[in-house]
């Protein structure tokens, strides 16, 4: 190959590494909209929260001196982070959102960010402002195909979101709690009429999108080997627009978008000026939201933030 | 009735709470990040700087039978913030000065408030030239500039490394973007080819991309104007993307936890400019280390710093004798040879430390080595 073709798969691939985490935490945003029409802005916090667990779970193993097997460790850490995390965002739903159900949806929304707020803090105060290294739990693996360079993380990235990806899609489509879902989505009275219960399906959205977004976090700080308090800030950002950008409430918009985001990203980052590079992806949303007001996928829905 | 509420909360937000003068009270301020991701850096200067405190009030009453009073401030080293917390600080009444702020960002935009409320303001590791060049006589600091700073770090880059075709990198910020700039002119005055200088922005942590283009141009140094977290992951992932150059930077990484971040691995070998020397090494600073790592564990780079910064404004104090800012500003003005821990500190007419060296160090099994000392040139 080319240098210049060389140059620009690695590049395609930076991207993609990136905006498959984009992509597992905008699901978490748009699911939520779809059954509650609410921007969870505590969502950053909840991946944040993800890589934060990981870090946990790998302290625990090695202070229980437990020699796992590399494969083990990595699969004990991705679900010590997705029960926890699981469990936040039931309980963020519980203590947050279920409370403020039927008043306006301005009142939620503040509500999320003030959770957004607290859980930023109480990281800070339980981790302590520095940042926390990640110890590296993969060995140092890297394949060269034709120039361009894949590591075992970035693999483990791909094969991982794809896997949850693909199983959320049949979960959703397949399962009786997805259906419910949809349901919901569709018309939350409708669905309560035949007898969903509404509140534990959207315990259920909280828990799988909470999960979804702690999958990202740990492979987030498995790749940059480094977490801290304020990272969901940015990343929720990200992901929050490749949702809308994919059109928010679609599930396949979301992976879509997420992708996109981090591939677009990486080409101006790495062609252009990485200087912009986050105008140049708030712009692509703009000048998308302008010719398509519902994003790439999305439906026509009554505005409703 | 709603819109009632809503304005008395807004008065209720904005309001100033009265001020009331305690007449034996003198308020010694400081401001750094105290929270947010350079909290790590910012605690470290506050607590030397309260450690000063300490001492002088352990000494007795600062003048008649006033005490200082130690108030940290956090600035979250956002330039916004830190003009509000100014404000605060300017309308205190017993406020006499301020040790601070830390990034020079947050300490530009704050000198014309203290300048306006004149207040006394000593930072203790902003390093930007143009924070003394806009003609404030409030504004102090007892750390070098760039303009000693980055010259040291492009001839080292150039004559002891042999580097002649380098990189330059920045985080935006009015120290990296600073640094970086200056960097980029001396390098290019000695002779070198600087093949590209890019932005990245503080708090991102992807910065593949931008190493993946900058390996294609094969640089045999990169330099960096930023801070130690961003450093930390440009050294981790240029490991991945294969980029073969030495790796420079200024104070800003000059952090024992660069090496922890980046693993020891990808930390090796790179070179950093710290303002200084080492205060472990410094005979004079020895009681202080040693105090301060039985408080609070190791010391951090700029908390020796941040004890100086408050000496030397309690010297003022105390030599003023009353509460009156002026007076402050003027013992600040008239301050001679004082003996500060990391060597006498004089200002010149700006308010810029003089004859502050700069060190040269390089990580050496892990730790920051120190090569050699940077002595500043005269000035033109």
């Amino acid at each position: 190959m080319s240098p210049d073709l060389q140059l620009f798969f690695q590049q395609l691939l930076n991207g993609l590494t990136i905006g498959m985490v984009y992509a597992l935490i905008a699901l978490g945003y748009t699911m939520v909209y779809g059954v509650l029409q609410l921007i969870n802005f505590a969502h950053g916090e909840v991946f944040m929260v993800g890589g934060y667990l990981a870090l946990t779970a790998v302290a625990l193993t090695v202070s229980m001196g437990l020699g796992l097997p590399a494969w083990v460790l990595v699969l004990f850490v991705f679900l010590f982070a997705m029960a926890g995390a699981s469990l936040l965002g039931a309980g963020i739903e519980r203590l947050a959102y279920r409370p403020l159900r039927g008043s306006p949806r301005l009142t939620a929304l503040i509500s999320a960010i003030g959770m957004s707020f607290v859980l930023q803090n109480a990281v800070m105060l339980l981790y302590g402002t520095k940042e926390q290294v990640m110890p590296d739990i993969l060995p140092h693996w890297q394949a060269d195909l034709a120039g361009v360079t894949v590591s075992l993380v970035q693999v483990l990235i791909f094969v991982s979101s794809v896997l949850l990806m693909v199983l959320l899609e049949l979960f959703v489509k397949k399962t009786r709690t997805g259906k419910a879902m949809r349901a919901t989505a569709e018309n939350p009275e409708a669905a309560s009429l035949m007898g969903i219960s509404v509140h534990g399906v959207i315990r259920s959205t909280f828990v799988l999108g909470s999960a979804l977004a702690a999958m990202g976090g740990t492979l987030f700080a498995m790749n940059y080997g480094s977490v801290n308090f304020h990272d969901g800030y940015l990343a929720g950002i990200k992901a929050f627009t490749a949702a809308v950008f994919g059109g928010i409430g679609s599930i396949p918009g979301a992976m879509l978008g997420g992708i996109l985001l981090g591939v677009f990203e990486g080409f101006c980052a790495g062609y252009i000026s990485s200087e912009w590079k986050d105008v140049f992806a708030f712009g692509l949303l703009v000048t998308l939201l302008l010719f398509r007001p519902s994003g790439i996928l999305g439906e026509n829905v009554p505005e409703k933030v | 009735m709603k819109k009632r509420f809503f304005v008395a909360f807004l008065l209720f937000c904005f309001s100033i709470p009265p001020a009331f003068s305690k007449e034996d009270e003198a308020v010694i301020g400081l401001v750094a990040p105290l929270t947010g991701d350079q909290a790590y850096i910012g605690v470290g200067v506050m607590q030397g700087a309260q450690m000063a405190v300490e001492d002088a009030n352990i000494r007795g009453p600062v003048f008649g039978l006033t005490r200082l009073k130690f108030e940290p401030l956090d600035d979250q080293h956002n330039p916004t913030q830190a003009v509000l917390v100014a404000n605060k600080l300017i309308a205190n009444p017993d406020a006499l000065g301020v040790v601070g702020h830390f990034n020079s960002s947050c300490t530009k935009a704050s000198s014309a408030i203290y300048h306006e409320g004149r207040l006394a303001q000593v930072t203790p590791a902003s390093t930007n030239p143009e924070i003394s060049h806009q003609g404030f006589d409030t504004f102090f600091r007892v750390c070098p500039t760039d303009d000693v700073q980055a010259p040291a770090a492009a001839s080292f880059a150039k004559n002891d490394l042999g580097a002649s075709r380098v990189v330059v990198l920045d985080d935006q910020t009015t120290y990296g973007r600073g640094l970086a700039d200056q960097f980029e002119k001396r390098f290019k005055a000695l002779g070198g080819e600087v093949l590209r200088h890019d932005s990245l922005t503080q708090g991102e942590k992807d910065f593949m991309p931008l190493l993946t283009k900058i390996k294609s141009v094969d640089p045999e140094l990169v330099f960096f104007g930023g801070i130690y977290p961003e450093m930390a992951l440009l050294l981790k992932q240029s490991k991945k993307v294969g980029l073969g150059a030495r790796w420079m930077g200024g104070d800003g990484i000059y952090e024992a936890a660069l090496t922890q971040l980046a693993g020891p691995e990808a930390a090796e070998g790179v070179h950093a400019t710290m303002l200084g020397v080492d205060p472990h090494s410094v005979p004079e600073a020895k009681d202080f280390v040693t105090r301060y790592e039985a408080r609070y564990g190791e010391i951090g780079s700029f908390s020796a710093y941040g004890y100086d910064a408050a000496s030397v404004l309690i010297e003022a104090v105390r030599r003023a004798g009353r509460k009156d800012r002026e007076a402050v500003i003027a013992e600040l003005k008239k301050m001679k040879d004082f003996p500060g821990i990391l060597g006498p500190i004089n200002f010149d007419e700006k308010g810029d430390a003089v004859g502050k060296s700069v060190g040269i160090f390089k990580i050496e099994g892990g730790k920051f080595k120190f090569l050699k000392e940077v002595k500043p040139e005269p000035a033109q």
